[in-house]
């Protein structure tokens, strides 16, 4: 059984739901359809849905008379109609009507929690914001999503874990090599090796001194109104002509402890190079990479949650020491600018 | 207890890979295992040691890109 301690520490508490004023990944853009849908994420309950246009909307699933959850109720366009009393919310958060009483104070207020929405490379993203936000920061990706020259698939899977152990694993690359040391694409490489963190204009690079293009041998953080990582691996010959197998990273809390992973495999690859790969990853190469994700998740959940509070970090460790600091900085950051520290 | 939670190994597929696709795959993947980096190569290659096209004919580069374009859109 999990013991979770309760942590005072305002800090630590922003920290565990997630930190604020981000663009995050909330679910596949398959999840939400012609039904509305709730999800828990960072420290909020979510109602989704669709208008007739296709676009999405998400509003806290919390109806302002009385808390009641938007999701199980009716969409009219771009507004939810409270199951338990009729009372219509706007996706910008406006009470509309109140049925019951038409004309009262709540009509017209703007008094549930909005979230902006953007959907994009095969998900949907919300701007996690704890107040109204006018117009939310531009939305910016690595080109590995964005650019034309690459092509990319979605994975997602939810792992029972905080979701700061996901973020952890990915900026470890050197688990690589002995976690998945059986795997189709991280056999080779040194098994001892020295890490180096060198900065960049959205944050910075950990990788192995002195080894490049051989197994998971760095892997970047990046900040862009969006926290994301970045690593690539080289693909075996068996993976035909194209550019290094790499992964767009994003995970986003769930509760304490549960977190959605989102990884964008992606490769530099076009025309029929392209296409055979694609055909690749649906006949086999998903259910590979599948495999190995699998490895990380069954490790992850089986860390005790407190596991990271007794550790001996050896230098490998400074690339997950960096971004530890880093996020502790930007919460306490926060805290300072919402006058709550 | 347990919480639930989504974890579908294929997310990228919309219906199981056919017996053609797996023998197609095997041929792809030990061509390439063999070396083989252009369009050309790849399509002799399974014209000699991969299935037939779908209705039995010799591949051909048109009729091999055509396919993976439908299969890996």
């Amino acid at each position: 059984m999990h013991v979770q301690t309760i942590s005072i520490n305002p800090v630590d508490r922003l920290l565990s739901k997630g930190l604020q004023n981000l663009w995050y990944p909330v679910c596949p853009s398959d999840f939400v359809q012609d039904k509305p849908v709730s999800l828990r994420r960072f420290g909020y309950k979510i109602a989704l849905w669709r208008d007739a246009a296709g676009q999405v909307h998400a509003l806290e699933d919390h109806c302002p008379h009385r808390g009641a959850p938007l999701s199980q109720g009716v969409i009219l366009g771009d507004r939810l109609a409270c199951p338990y009393h009729g009372v219509e919310v706007r996706c910008d958060g406006t009470v509309t009507k109140v049925p019951g009483s038409p004309g009262c104070k709540l009509e017209g207020a703007r008094a549930a929690l909005d979230f902006h929405v953007h959907e994009a490379h095969g998900a949907i993203f919300l701007f996690n914001s704890d107040t109204h936000v006018d117009a939310p920061p531009a939305f910016r990706m690595p080109e590995e999503l964005t650019s034309p020259e690459y092509s990319n698939f979605l994975c997602y899977a939810e792992w029972r874990t905080d979701y700061r152990y996901a973020i952890d694993n990915v900026m470890d690359p050197m688990h690589g090599t002995f976690l998945h040391k059986q795997s189709h694409s991280m056999a080779d490489g040194d098994s001892k090796a020295t890490f180096q963190v060198r900065e960049t204009d959205l944050g910075f690079v950990f990788e192995k001194a002195g080894q490049r293009g051989v197994n998971f041998d760095w892997t970047e953080w990046g900040e862009t109104d969006m926290h994301w990582m970045r690593l690539e691996i080289p693909y075996p010959k068996t993976g035909g002509p194209g550019g290094n197998f790499a992964i767009i990273a994003c995970v986003t809390p769930i509760s304490p402890e549960l977190c959605a992973v989102f990884f964008w495999r992606c490769r530099r690859v076009q025309g029929w190079m392209r296409d055979t790969w694609r055909f690749l990853y649906r006949n086999r190469l998903e259910a590979r990479h599948w495999t190995v994700l699998e490895q990380d998740r069954v490790m992850m959940e089986q860390m005790e949650l407190d596991a990271n509070e007794r550790e001996n970090l050896y230098q490998h460790d400074i690339g997950l020491v960096r971004l530890r600091r880093r996020l502790r900085r930007l919460a306490e950051e926060q805290l300072e600018g919402s006058g709550a520290a | 207890m347990a919480v639930e939670r989504y974890l579908e190994p294929h997310q990228a597929r919309q219906r199981p890979a056919t017996l053609f696709e797996d023998l197609l795959g095997d041929a792809i993947e030990r061509a390439f295992g063999e070396g083989v980096q252009t369009l050309p190569e790849l399509v002799a290659y399974i014209n000699r040691s991969g299935p037939a096209g779908e209705n039995g004919e010799a591949w051909t580069e048109p009729s091999f890109a055509a396919l993976m374009q439908r299969l890996g859109h």
